[in-house]
């Protein structure tokens, strides 16, 4: 991949911060925002955003309402161009980076389509992006990711038969089977029940260990955040920016013995005392 | 995954308990309407209520076999109708809602309009179309289409737009173009709502027969049930509105087992009990 990221820049002369060696990161915002235009009249949703997520990292993008986490995922996929500012994923606009299939996409609803069993789901984004792979190899591929998420046995179910955890699991299969380098998700689990939640979390942390995915999480949820992530992006509204950045220490492989860690219950401590705050001056 | 294990050991159904379940479904209804025969004959015969008024129901059914050959003709010319202008109908419902939703400009221009025009009492049309194509097929079949396209247009444009914005943002990621999203999500997710919309249509479309023949025919269960009313022939005109009837239902179910062979995925109401 990284052949034809270099390829897509070729044009231009290769800048200071392209050669630059310590961590490359692999998504890049610098100065970002984002204006709509509600009602005739343009409105600033996301304010001068710098991130830069290593390669292989787990991040977690963390608010109220209206903090703008899920514009700024959005603007991630390439599917909200930034008013302002650069966005690089992988070294090239993240337009690109989603042609290049290094973008895997993950929402709050699994959007499965109904007439289609699990494995033909998962298969699907696939056959979508590229017209040239054999039916057969997708489906191959995407049987392999339904067993990376624990759904081996279930390929010929259909979503109607499906619990919504099984169905997210099916969206992730889905995503992992275009073989990305990113995975953006957007409040994957923000529709389960407690104990699903928990269950997928552990499932999404299994995943990123074996795969290395580099991982960028919109959640509101600060437990899964700070068990997840590496880093934790706390975003407030008014204007809606990023607040702090918090890197979480709890020391992997973590599971759920990790609740119980110093470390843990400290940051967890901190992302709700900086949330309850950002809560209080969104009002 | 003890969700699977648990659904895979479902108890197989035998065919005749099946059929047993069937026939307890439709039980009450066939019941309601020997009663509702019943009384009807009843009445007729207590009060001795003269025939061209109101037939009692065995009048019907005698003057159904004993006109059953010309009504045979009347049925098969009227069904051909029906199916012509009703297939019309859909391949015109269906390509004005694409029309609508793929020139976005245009559908702006054309939605207002097939509003306004629906508001039109289509029956007030049929004078106008014999005046302009005769009395022969045509102004029978312009007329079903007029009057059955519009609820097939509606719901495939509901259809069309059930699609969760989410998986549109998915499909445009990977680099899908707007005629690719529409062929491979949207059109596949507006069958549900198509083919509630031609269930609508086919009703429909057997009311625009009738009005059609009704307006100037020469053959056709419309014009059966016009020139039975002119000899005051009731129990003939009863006789042609059941064959009108049956020959609703047999084409409305014949829809029905379209959707369920093409959408097995449409969801299934149970029209009578309240969910929730």
């Amino acid at each position: 991949m990284s052949v034809t990221a270099a390829k897509s820049i070729g044009a231009k002369p290769v800048t200071a911060a392209a050669t630059k060696q310590t961590p490359v990161a692999h998504i890049a915002a610098t100065n970002v925002a984002v204006d709509f235009v509600v009602g005739g009249r343009r409105q600033r949703v996301l304010y001068d955003i710098n991130v830069a997520v290593p390669k292989g990292s787990f991040v977690s993008l963390i608010g109220p309402s209206g903090c703008g986490k899920s514009t700024l995922l959005k603007v991630m996929a390439g599917l909200i161009e930034p008013s302002q500012g650069d966005i690089r994923v992988a070294n090239v606009k993240p337009k690109e980076a989603a042609k290049l299939r290094l973008i895997g996409l993950v929402f709050q609803d699994a959007t499965l389509l109904p007439w289609k069993n699990a494995v033909e789901n998962a298969a699907f984004l696939l056959m979508t992006a590229d017209e040239t792979v054999k039916k057969s190899d997708a489906m191959d591929r995407a049987a392999e990711k339904l067993r990376l998420v624990g759904l081996a046995g279930a390929e010929k179910k259909m979503p109607s038969q499906l619990s919504g955890g099984m169905r997210q699991r099916v969206a992730i299969a889905r995503a992992l089977a275009l073989d990305p380098e990113v995975l953006l998700m957007d409040e994957p689990f923000g529709a389960l029940d407690a104990i699903t939640r928990e269950e997928m979390s552990e499932c999404l942390l299994d995943i990123w260990e074996r795969t290395g995915k580099t991982i960028v999480l919109v959640t509101h949820s600060i437990d899964e955040a700070v068990l997840l992530s590496r880093e934790v992006h706390v975003m407030g509204t008014g204007p809606a920016r990023i607040i702090e950045t918090l890197p979480i220490t709890v020391p992997h492989p973590r599971n759920e013995e990790s609740y119980s860690d110093p470390a843990f219950t400290a940051a967890e401590n901190r992302l709700r005392s900086l949330l309850i705050e950002s809560h209080r001056r969104a009002r | 995954m003890s969700e699977i294990a648990a659904e895979a050991a479902a108890p197989k159904v035998s065919a005749g308990y099946r059929l047993w379940r069937g026939l307890k479904e439709v039980l009450p209804a066939i019941a309601l309407s020997a009663v509702i025969l019943i009384v009807w004959e009843m009445f007729i015969r207590i009060f001795n209520v003269v025939t061209f008024v109101l037939p009692a129901p065995s009048a019907i059914i005698v003057s159904l076999i004993k006109n059953r050959a010309s009504l045979a003709v009347a049925t098969q010319a009227t069904a051909f109708e029906v199916l012509f202008g009703f297939v019309l109908a859909a391949i015109v419902g269906v390509v004005v809602a694409l029309l609508i939703v793929r020139f976005e400009r245009f559908g702006r221009a054309l939605y207002p309009l097939i509003v306004l025009f629906q508001n039109v009492p289509k029956v007030a049309l049929a004078p106008i179309f014999i005046l302009w194509f005769g009395f022969e097929l045509t102004p029978k079949i312009l007329l079903i289409v007029v009057i059955a396209f519009f609820p097939v247009t509606i719901d495939m444009l509901a259809g069309l737009q059930s699609v969760e914005p989410s998986f549109v943002s998915l499909m445009r990621s990977v680099g899908a173009s707007k005629n690719k999203i529409m062929l491979r999500v949207r059109i596949p997710h507006s069958l549900p709502h198509l083919m509630a919309g031609l269930k609508v249509a086919i009703t429909f479309s057997v009311i625009g027969a009738i009005v059609g023949e009704f307006a100037g025919a020469n053959r056709g269960l419309g014009y059966v049930i016009q020139f039975a009313s002119t000899q005051l022939d009731t129990p003939l005109i009863f006789a042609a509105l059941l064959v009108v009837s049956a020959l609703g239902l047999a084409f409305y179910y014949v829809v029905e087992f379209a959707e369920r062979l093409l959408v097995p995925w449409a969801p299934k109401y149970d029209p009578i009990q309240l969910t929730g």
